[in-house]
């Protein structure tokens, strides 16, 4: 057998389950390589080893009997409260039994740390956290992405084979493309929300799983779904493409590998591929800023504002306070702009089975300096990024992350859309992509992994 | 108006409205985000949507009823 580590989460499951791999081993070697390679990465931000190994003598029988997870800083756990990657995340929280905590407890899986993030959620970089960013286990001086910065950087550093991540607008995809991961997520509703501190609020986050390729997030999925995601057969896709700037103005290497990445989806399941249109899709971006930060107001008060934690950074604290001055008519036509890109996608997706672009337009930037060269000038990483991530947020659509090339080091991910509940076509589709390109992508490890694990 | 024109107006004014501190960092900040932000809003606002119907009791997790 391969080092236990270095396998699947399924083949960990299957290991365990056919009394081939000890779990108790498992977990005192996922330990130990949290100790000894964390600290690169800042991924895993605190561990509890003793939590862990009573939660694996009591773990039932199930998908992910023995198995350890990472599980991101913004879900409570009994014996710990979320910190959101923040100092102050301006909202009740308390140690309890989030919903994911209790689909992983009830799988048999165990929580073997807490996963870094962005400060609040507040970027797709992963660059700014009250733990210190997480890094890029490809290039320690990139960004992993974010707001999950710390679920993608610990699976891509095989620290473990699987985490729970978030996504309100991109952080478990925009991560899962930095990092070289497939990252899924899910219809809205459809995963376990609830201990989250904006369930019931939030109208765009949704857990949803981070790993090395199709298949195990297959598994991790139905676990934070309740339900299995079986698979099948992919045949015919009719593949949506834009002819947008979320396609267009994008660095050469990443339009590249996704067009390669297309093609070889179309030629895997004997489909092809259509020219879509999607005029709201501007707006359609602005909207889901604008009702994403709407949402997360409830929290705000003046008196709050001029009393922040001094450890909030800068960026946190001036947007929080900008955030005050987002006009309200502006929300509310946003709502509208949700409303009429729900209709525009409905009627796509009769013509479409998936809609396909990067996931972002340029690989992983410089943490100091979170930047993106494309066609037209620099932009902040941000601002490119959000384009290709927060449609599906806003819409409430399933969308997944898988990677399909390589640029400077850097992983490149291509993002696949479909309609509501079509969960398991994205799964369905990602395998096809990875069968036809050998999986390549999917088991490509970082140099850094590769020598720290072989050390 | 420029929005970095307005930003100097705009967000000094909101800040004493709301009665919110600030200081120059974070002034900064809010100006950065004021420019990339506000003429997207300014384009939304003057979108006209009063002809767009509403969904009723629209479900995020499911496609829009047909109409």
């Amino acid at each position: 057998m391969s080092e236990p580590l270095d396998l699947s989460l399924r083949e960990q499951a299957a290991a365990i389950a056919a009394g081939e791999l000890d779990a108790s081993e498992l977990l005192e070697a996922t330990l130990a390589r949290i100790e000894t390679c964390n600290p690169t990465i800042n991924a895993v931000v605190e561990t509890f080893p003793e939590r862990s190994r009573e939660m694996l003598a009591a773990a039932p029988a199930g998908p992910l009997h023995g198995v350890p997870i990472v599980i991101k800083d913004e879900w409570p756990l009994p014996w710990r409260a979320q910190r959101f990657g923040a100092a102050d995340m301006l909202a009740k929280t308390a140690p309890g039994e989030s919903g994911p905590y209790r689909a992983l407890r009830d799988a048999g899986a165990v929580v073997v740390g807490v996963g870094n993030m962005h400060e609040l959620g507040a970027s797709s970089t992963g660059n700014v956290s009250v733990y210190g960013p997480a890094r890029n286990p490809w290039n320690p001086d990139r960004c992993p992405g974010g707001s999950s910065s710390g679920p993608a950087a610990a699976v891509a550093a095989r620290l473990v084979a699987g985490a729970v991540g978030a996504d309100g607008v991109g952080s478990i995809r925009y991560p899962a493309t930095y990092c070289g991961l497939s990252g899924l997520k899910p219809t809205f509703g459809r995963s376990a929300m609830d201990g989250h501190h904006m369930a019931g609020v939030s109208t765009t986050i949704v857990s949803g799983p981070l790993c090395a390729d199709a298949g195990d997030a297959r598994r991790l999925a139905s676990v934070l779904y309740g339900e299995e995601l079986r698979a099948g057969q992919v045949s015919g896709l009719r593949i949506g493409v834009i002819e947008d700037e979320v396609s267009e103005d994008v660095a050469l290497p990443v339009h590249e590998a996704c067009e390669k990445a297309i093609e070889d989806l179309r030629a895997a399941t004997d489909g092809d591929v259509r020219k879509i249109e999607l005029p709201e899709l501007p707006a359609a971006t602005l909207a889901t800023v604008l009702i994403a930060n709407s949402e997360s107001l409830g929290g705000v008060t003046p008196e709050r504002l001029n009393n922040l934690h001094p450890e909030l950074s800068p960026l946190a604290r001036g947007l929080l306070k900008y955030r005050l001055m987002l006009p309200a008519a502006a929300t509310v036509k946003a709502h509208q702009v949700r409303t009429m890109a729900r209709r525009r996608l409905a009627e796509v997706f009769d013509d479409v089975d998936v809609i396909a672009w990067p996931t972002v337009p340029a690989v992983a930037p410089p943490l100091e300096a979170p930047l993106v060269e494309l066609p037209s000038g620099t932009l902040t990483a941000d601002a490119a990024n959000v384009r290709g991530g927060a449609l599906a947020n806003l819409t409430g659509i399933p969308a997944i992350s898988v990677p399909v090339g390589s640029s400077e080091g850097l992983p490149i991910g291509l993002q696949l859309q479909a309609a509501w509940g079509r969960d398991e076509l994205l799964l369905d589709a990602a395998e096809a992509l990875e069968g036809a390109n050998g999986r390549r992508w999917v088991e490509a490890v970082p140099p850094l992994t590769a020598e720290q694990t072989e050390a | 108006m420029e929005a970095s024109g307005s930003a100097h107006q705009f967000i000094p004014a909101a800040l004493a409205a709301f009665g919110v501190e600030a200081d120059e960092i974070e002034l900064a900040v809010m100006g950065a985000a004021h420019e990339i932000f506000w003429p997207p809003i300014l384009e939304l606002l003057a979108l006209d949507t009063s002809a767009v119907a509403s969904e009723q009791d629209h479900d995020l997790s499911q496609a829009p009823p047909r109409r």
